[in-house]
Formats: structure tokens, C-alpha cells, sequence
């Protein structure tokens, strides 16, 4: 079986105004998702409410057909969906390997643990020559290998990545977008909030285009877009 | 050989309770990122609870322990009461400091009430003196300089080698991940208290064990571990430990060549003087902020 997230209807926002309307969007049934769209159109606030950091308004979010709309972010996290937020900047004061102990916090993740540890050297071996460092010291795209891999000790059933290489620089970037395609072809459900569209579409075939709030546009695998289209997509014709 | 002795005795033993005081305010601070004025009341409180279970014919080695456990729970309660409610809020280092400081106020005129003023004294830990290196001490006093340490070896344990512990330090540094790494972040704010209330009540056990009690008697210690957690920083734990010791043996060489009317006076010259050099503290790596 494999493993769906379901939003229909999800309103939600912060204080008395909505940033999201009654947006649906189906995750999981061609793989990866990827979202993208202009700055400030609910792409982290829909993170956000999915893993429990804000309550939603109205509207349901099925997670493997179980109800976790209002639930605690522990909950859902129980569950086994994954939220590495935007612009991590994580434990500061805690050293990497103690980051990682950390994403073993879950109870269904405490088990793997040890097997959890060597995926995430495997994936990131610069990690384990940094063991003992704090995460403050750390640059910003090993800081970001820091988040993915603690996210990765919980064991994921599925995996949300906001914007991971952001203000990364190119050839760093580049590193990154390999491991997160290795970490997706260990079997890990993605969804990516990414600006580089070329990268999202490396990940998958079935994108959102999140605009006002809502889903603009979707494209499904066997649907091809092309650079002029996304273009406009963005700007309008 | 008696001022060295006298200077090492009386330095460790106000270290002891310095650093037990000063743990407590520092776990609290660490976890949650605010500061408990109601630590100093939270000490005479355990003391009070310690005698009037002593007076209840409890034996003193059920006691302590029985202290330490109810006022974890007072201080989980105090948590509930007039810290969690505000958590989330842009100033709630200033109204923590207003709602903590209050309830303060509450707990030393209740004990007043509830218990009157006469001065009270709680049994010792250890009856009987000694004589060591020329200087007559009490084996109290002995006794609470010999067990600090272990507890404070616990405590750094608990806090580095167990997952609740790792999870303690994380969950203030950041509440958005630790929500996001399932900690229960209620939970963990209700536990830094317990534990710090806990100690607090232990050093009241040991302050009440050899002077007189009274409602008041907590404002000076939480003075003590306010400059012991300025001067040692407040980054980690170890800071104010070692800080406290160093107060300790400050203020025992004070007191032994400038009198006591000079310490305390001395001790907050080292406060302002570590504020304008160190305001992170001197064992502090980079100062946590507070905001």
C-alpha cells in the first residue's frame, strides 16, 4: 500500500486571517510531490498545518486514511509524518550526533535507531567527521543535512522537505538535491517545497502550483511542462 | 593553618549550597528561557514541609525524600499555574519575572499564616561536631559538602547520557523543532520545574538543618544564586556549578579578612563588575539572549 495524504477543504491561517482556502490536494498516489509557486501563497503555512503546528480552520487531512487534522505536531509525528521546516536552524547548543539521538525521540522510531544512525551516515558521511560539533557552527547546508538526517532518525513514513536548498550556494545545492533523490529511492515518500522547478521535476512527475492559497495548477505524470510554460505559470501570460 | 582551614571549610560549604540553589534557576532557565523568583520561596517552602513532617514523627530519612517529591509537585503546580498559560507570548521573560515574583509574595505570607512567625529548626542531617585541621564544624555541615557533589554528578548524568534529559536541554533552544521531533514540550516544562523545585527543597532541608527558619529566609539564597548563575553563565549547567564554588570560596575569604558587613556588598561588586566585562557569564560561550 502506499502511503497518502489526503487535504480536502483546509482552511487555515494565523490570527483572524486565512491564509489558506479551502485547498485540496492529493499526495502519494504517483510518488513524490513536489509544490511550487511564488513567495507568500501558503506553501509553508499548508506545511504547517499539516504537521500540527497550526490548527486548522476547517477541512480534513487523511493520512494514510487516519483523521490528523487538530492533532498535536507529537501525534502526528507519531504517525510517522516528517516536517523539516524552512530555514532549520534546529538545536543550536546541541552537538550533531546528540541531534540526531534526538530524531529518535518517537516511540516507533526508538527500535531502529542504530540502523536509523548508519542510513544517515550513509547518506550524509560528512555528518560522522562532525560528530561532536555543535549545530550553531555548522554552515548552512550541513546545517540542513543536520535537519534532514534527524528527520530521518524518526523513522519517516513520509517525508516534507520545505524549501531545503534554500540560500544554499550552487555547487552545495547540488550535493543536496543528490542525497534527497538518494533518500527518495530508499522508499521514502517525498513533498518538497522547492523554488528551483527543474529540481523538483528530477523528483517527481506530479507537481502543485500553489498560488493565493489555493492549487492553481496541477500537473500529473505524462503531462510535460516546459520552461515558457512554468514562466507562466508565475508571471501570468 | 586555622584561616586557610576556616577559608576551605566555610568556601565549600556555601559553594554546596550555592551550587544546589543555583542548578535549579539555571535548569529552568535553560529549558524554558525564563527566570523563577519564586526559587528562594520555593526553598523555605520545602523547609517548612520538611519540619512539619518531622513534627508529624516521620522518620528524617523518609523526610527528605517525601519533601523532595512534594514540592516537585508544587513546583510542576507552579509551572501550570503562572508559567505554561504564558508561554508563546513576545515579553514573557518580564511578565514571568511580575507572575513568578507574585506568586512568591503568595507562598511566603501563606507559610506565615499556616505556620506563624516563631522561628523553627528541622533536625540535622548528621548530629554532632568534629574538629578537622584545627576548626570545629558540625557534621551537617560535613555531610551536605560530601553529598553535593553526587547530586550534582545526577544530576549532569541525567541531563547528558539519558533521552529525557537530551530533550530537556533541546526543548527551549528551539520550540518549533522540538515540537516537530515529537517532544512533548508541556511535559518537559513541567519536569524543569519539578526538578528545580525539588533541589530547591533539599537546599531548605540543609539551610533549615543548622540555622533558625523563617518565611523570609529564602530571599538571601536566591540573591546568592542569582550572582553565582550572573557570574557563571547560564548556557549549560556547569557554568553555575563551578560558579558557585568560586562565590563560596569569595565570599568565605571575604568574610574571614573584611568582616561580614563587607561581603555582601563585595559580592555585588563582583555582580556588576562581571555584567559590564562578561555579561554572558565567564564560563559561557556565547551569551543565549533575552529575548
Amino acid at each position: 500500500m502506499s502511503t497518502t495524504l489526503e487535504i480536502r477543504d483546509l482552511t487555515a491561517g494565523y490570527g483572524r486571517i486565512d491564509i489558506l482556502h479551502r485547498i485540496s490536494l492529493t499526495i502519494g498516489n504517483f510518488g513524490n510531490v513536489g509544490l511550487f509557486g511564488p513567495n507568500g501563497h501558503g506553501k509553508t503555512t499548508l506545511l504547517r498545518t499539516i504537521s500540527g503546528l497550526i490548527n486548522p480552520r476547517e477541512g480534513s487531512i487523511r493520512f494514510n486514511d487516519i483523521e490528523i487534522a487538530g492533532l498535536s505536531p507529537r501525534a502526528i509525528v507519531e504517525h510517522g509524518l516528517i516536517h523539516v521546516s524552512q530555514g532549520n536552524r534546529l538545536f543550536p547548543d546541541l552537538t550533531i550526533g546528540e541531534c540526531l539521538t534526538l530524531g529518535a525521540y518517537p516511540k516507533r522510531a526508538r527500535a531502529d535507531e542504530e540502523a536509523n544512525r548508519d542510513a544517515v551516515i550513509k547518506i550524509f558521511p560528512k555528518l560522522a567527521e562532525r560528530w561532536r560539533q555543535k549545530v550553531r557552527t555548522l554552515s548552512g547546508g550541513e546545517r540542513q543535512m543536520v535537519s534532514i538526517g534527524t528527520a530521518l532518525m524518526s523513522s519517516p513514513r513520509m517525508l516534507i522537505l520545505d524549501e531545503p536548498t534554500l540560500g544554499l550556494a550552487p555547487k552545495i545545492k547540488e550535493e543536496l538535491c543528490a542525497s534527497v533523490l538518494g533518500i527518495s529511492e530508499r522508499g521514502v515518500p517525498l513533498v518538497v517545497v522547492e523554488q528551483d522547478v527543474e529540481f523538483l521535476l528530477e523528483l517527481s512527475k506530479h507537481l502543485y502550483l500553489i498560488n493565493h492559497g489555493e492549487v492553481a495548477t496541477e500537473i500529473q505524470p505524462g503531462q510535460s511542462l516546459d520552461h515558457s510554460e512554468i514562466m507562466s505559470l508565475y508571471f501570468g501570460q | 593553618m586555622d584561616a586557610a582551614a576556616q577559608i576551605i571549610f566555610g568556601g565549600l560549604f556555601q559553594g554546596s549550597l550555592y551550587a544546589v540553589m543555583a542548578v535549579g534557576l539555571a535548569l529552568i532557565w535553560t529549558t524554558i528561557g525564563v527566570f523563577n523568583f519564586s526559587h528562594g520561596v520555593l526553598m523555605m517552602l520545602g523547609a517548612y514541609v520538611a519540619w512539619q513532617l518531622t513534627a508529624l514523627a516521620i522518620p528524617f530519612s523518609v523526610v527528605v525524600p517525601l519533601t523532595m517529591i512534594l514540592m516537585a509537585g508544587v513546583g510542576w503546580l507552579l509551572q501550570a499555574s503562572v508559567v505554561r498559560p504564558l508561554i508563546g507570548r513576545p515579553n514573557i521573560v518580564l511578565v514571568v519575572v511580575i507572575t513568578t515574583l507574585a506568586a512568591a509574595s503568595l507562598i511566603e505570607n501563606g507559610t506565615l499564616e499556616v505556620w506563624g512567625p516563631r522561628s523553627k529548626q528541622i533536625p540535622a542531617l548528621v548530629d554532632g561536631n568534629a574538629m578537622l585541621l584545627g576548626v570545629g564544624v558540625s557534621l551537617h555541615q560535613i555531610t551536605i559538602i560530601f553529598i553535593t557533589p553526587f547530586i550534582l554528578l545526577a544530576l549532569w548524568l541525567f541531563l547528558n547520557r539519558t533521552r529525557t534529559g537530551l530533550a530537556l536541554r533541546a526543548v527551549a533552544q528551539n520550540e518549533d523543532s522540538a515540537l516537530l521531533v515529537g517532544l512533548n514540550v508541556k511535559m518537559l516544562y513541567g519536569l524543569a520545574f519539578a526538578i528545580s523545585a525539588a533541589l530547591a527543597a533539599l537546599a531548605g532541608i540543609f539551610l533549615g538543618g543548622y540555622r533558625f527558619m523563617s518565611p523570609v529566609m529564602g530571599a538571601d539564597p536566591l540573591l546568592k544564586a542569582l550572582i553565582v548563575v550572573v557570574f557563571g553563565g547560564l548556557s549549560s549547567i556547569n557554568g553555575p556549578i563551578f560558579a558557585a564554588y568560586l562565590i563560596g570560596f569569595f565570599e568565605a575569604v571575604c568574610s574571614y579578612y573584611f568582616g561580614l558587613y563587607w561581603t555582601p556588598a563585595l559580592l555585588f561588586a563582583v555582580l556588576i563588575i562581571t555584567l559590564m566585562v562578561r555579561p554572558e557569564g565567564i564560563f559561557s560561550g556565547k551569551s543565549r539572549g533575552l529575548a
